[in-house]
């Protein structure tokens, strides 16, 4: 059964890349999207029960990661989607559930609030619909741990799906500008000494205010991507959508100013 | 929480992966538990139903919003929109359909065509018959409501790996999967193990095999123990059992272990255990049969498991091994092996019941040549 864990995949990622490139979290798109590609169908052909069942929990398992972070919150919506889709087009009887691991519960619970606060009815709808029908298994892990396999593939995220805010934050932690503007102050100094000797104008080969463009540049990069994410959070929906997407940005942009101020301290020995 | 309660307590008892996909943390199966029940509503994980008019009238209040628009999203979300075909010209599921888009069709599709090409697949038939136990009781309800699994229940998967005592079983990790339930004993996980060394017969009986049934090991050895995560929990239920963890605690003693610590299997249900999820553990008995034993997978209780009390621990999964036959008559299973046998083509010789007492016995039941012979339990006996 494990031989078709690479196609689902692919088929999970086209599904929701199209879903994706609409830009929209609604469920009209997704379904319309699901219908033309008939993905109920996955079910479809001839199968023993019992392989059937195992196919079943298998379609399950590869669907759901992209509920749960670090998809952004559009895929995420797409894979509750999807999740709901394949499970009540599943042809198993009972249903094979969709197994949730305890420490991804105040995830899903955190993105159900913002879907509510950001009245998108059809999420929590179609979310309050599955824990109503106990298409939840609640478990330890997120999938049975066999130790059986001596190799393992584990599932390779799909880059473009992933939220966005926590790479840019990567890029520009406080250890990272503090060793930049160090190497940077470093050759510049080296520069100057070398250009003292021989009179030809070398410093302006480097770049100035290093630190200080690149920080620019990612807070440039990070108010663009903010601007895209409002699009799920629309300016009219509720007050605590606006303030957590303003704790972010601040939080954000302070430990930008947090760093900036460290270097300039450093640069000038104050 | 059961549990001393603090914030250390409930983090580290939110099982997370120590190593990917291989195995979990270790964490308290009973606070585990509590954590989730702590979190869900107890209509989450209730075997009845809440009324959809309840349902509804909860929804309109929780979201503020008119019972029109929850009419609205009820036909927006509806399964019916994911339908590709018209309502009452349903497709046939039995079949891929022709020229599929997605992948995973494509290559049904190319495994179908070569399937159809073979005479059968040798391969189902296990599969088949470990999906029938589980099918067999899935949904099951008792008839007496006293035995009926009370909601909230947790329910654990463990794998018994057989030892690789045998020859046989040296290439393939042959297992049986057994569920049990969070408030049972340890001692009911071991009385459901079942395996060949607890029916091995010790000694020579070919002067008076009628008597061999009388001397079952599982009868004359009781000791056993489970190991997990640095405590031996051994069997101490009957006056016979000895602690047969005593040996290999003395050995760590002298080579510098850490002390090991021993309970009762008998005084400790799963939720008393602190375990990791997908790490082998051992189970011992008959003095050195040991399998390896490993959880794999921790969950609460569903409405549509098994909810009688009596089917626990629940058989959910055997090997099928294959049954060695007589040398005889290549029909039977075998029950005696003989050495020294001058009858024998081989030595040592498998026979079924009739065949070896025709073949090494006198109308009178006197002993014909001068052979040993030994009880032989077929591993394939249990299939
Ligand atoms: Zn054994
Ligand atoms: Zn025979």
């Amino acid at each position: 059964m494990e031989y078709f864990k690479r196609t689902l995949n692919t088929d999970c990622e086209n599904i929701l890349g199209r879903f994706q490139a609409t830009a929209s979290v609604r469920f009209e798109v997704f379904s319309a999207i699901w219908r033309e590609i008939n993905f109920s169908s996955i079910f479809y052909g001839p199968m023993e029960p019992n392989k059937c069942r195992v196919f079943t929990r298998l379609v399950l398992s590869v669907a759901a990661p992209y509920l749960l972070p670090p998809y952004a919150f559009q895929i995420r919506v797409g894979g509750l989607y999807l999740l709901y889709g394949l499970y009540s087009s599943q042809l198993t009887t009972p249903k094979e559930k969709v197994r949730l691991a305890l420490k991804d519960w105040d995830e899903l619970m955190r993105f159900q609030q913002d879907a509510v606060d950001a009245q998108h009815y059809d999420v929590v709808f179609i979310l309050r619909k599955l824990l109503h029908e106990r298409a939840f298994h609640f478990t330890a892990m997120p999938n049975p741990v066999k130790r059986r396999q001596v190799e393992r593939q584990g599932q390779q995220l799909c880059e473009t799906f992933i939220d966005r805010p926590s790479r840019a934050q990567e890029l520009i932690s406080t250890d990272m500008l503090e060793e930049l503007a160090n190497v940077h102050e470093h050759y510049e100094n080296l520069k100057r000494v070398i250009s003292a000797q021989t009179d030809q104008p070398i410093l302006s080969l480097v770049k100035q205010n290093l630190v200080p463009k690149l920080r620019g540049a990612v807070l440039t990069y990070y108010n663009w991507q903010r601007n895209q994410t409002v699009t799920f959070f629309p300016p009219q929906s509720s007050r605590r959508a606006q303030l957590l997407a303003l704790i972010k940005s601040k939080s954000y942009g302070q430990a930008v100013e947090h760093c900036a101020s460290l270097i300039f301290k450093n640069k000038f020995n104050v | 929480m059961a549990e001393g309660g603090g914030v250390s307590t409930v983090s580290e008892n939110v099982p997370s992966y120590e190593h990917i996909d291989v195995n979990s943390t270790p964490f308290h199966i009973g606070t585990f538990r509590n954590l989730w029940l702590g979190m869900l509503h107890p209509e989450t994980y209730s075997y009845s139903q809440t009324s959809p008019e309840t349902e509804d009238l909860r929804f309109i209040s929780d979201m503020g919003i008119a019972p029109e628009t929850l009419a609205e999203l009820k036909s927006v979300c509806s399964t019916d929109s994911l339908r590709s075909h018209p309502e009452h010209e349903p497709p046939d599921t039995e079949a891929v359909p022709p020229e599929p888009q997605l992948a995973t069709l494509k290559l049904r599709k190319r495994r179908q065509d070569y399937k159809k090409s073979l005479i059968r697949d040798s391969m189902g038939r296990h599969d088949v018959y470990a999906n029938e136990m589980e099918l067999l009781a899935i949904g099951r309800r008792p008839e007496d409501s006293k035995d009926l699994i009370p909601e909230g229940e947790l329910i654990l998967s463990f794998n018994v790996v057989y030892p690789v005592l045998f020859e046989r079983f040296k290439h393939v990790r042959a297992y049986q999967t057994l569920h049990v339930l969070g408030s049972q004993k340890l001692t009911e996980l071991r009385d459901a193990i079942c395996c060949v060394s607890d029916l091995q017969v010790f000694g020579e009986f070919s002067n008076t095999p009628d008597t061999a049934p009388q001397f079952l090991s599982k009868d004359h050895y009781k000791s056993a123990f489970f190991f997990f995560e640095g405590t031996f929990f051994n069997d101490l239920r009957f006056s016979e059992c000895r602690d047969i963890s005593k040996t290999t605690r003395e050995w760590a003693k002298t080579h510098d272990f850490p002390d090991f610590k021993t309970a009762r299997m008998e005084d400790t249900t799963f939720y008393d255990l602190k375990v990791k999820v997908g790490y082998p553990y051992l189970y011992c008995h008959q003095g050195d049969c040991e399998h390896v034993i490993i959880l794999t997978d921790v969950r609460l209780m569903h409405r549509d498991d098994c909810l009688d009390r009596k089917f626990y621990p629940l058989l959910t999964h055997k090997h099928r091994v294959a049954t060695r036959k007589c040398c005889v008559c290549h029909l039977y299973i075998s029950r005696w092996i003989t050495t020294n046998d001058a009858l024998a083509p081989v030595d040592p010789c498998l026979y079924c019941d009739q065949c070896f007492r025709m073949f090494h016995y006198d109308d009178h039941g006197n002993k014909l040549g001068d052979f040993k012979a030994y009880v032989y339990i077929d591993p394939g006996a249990f299939n």
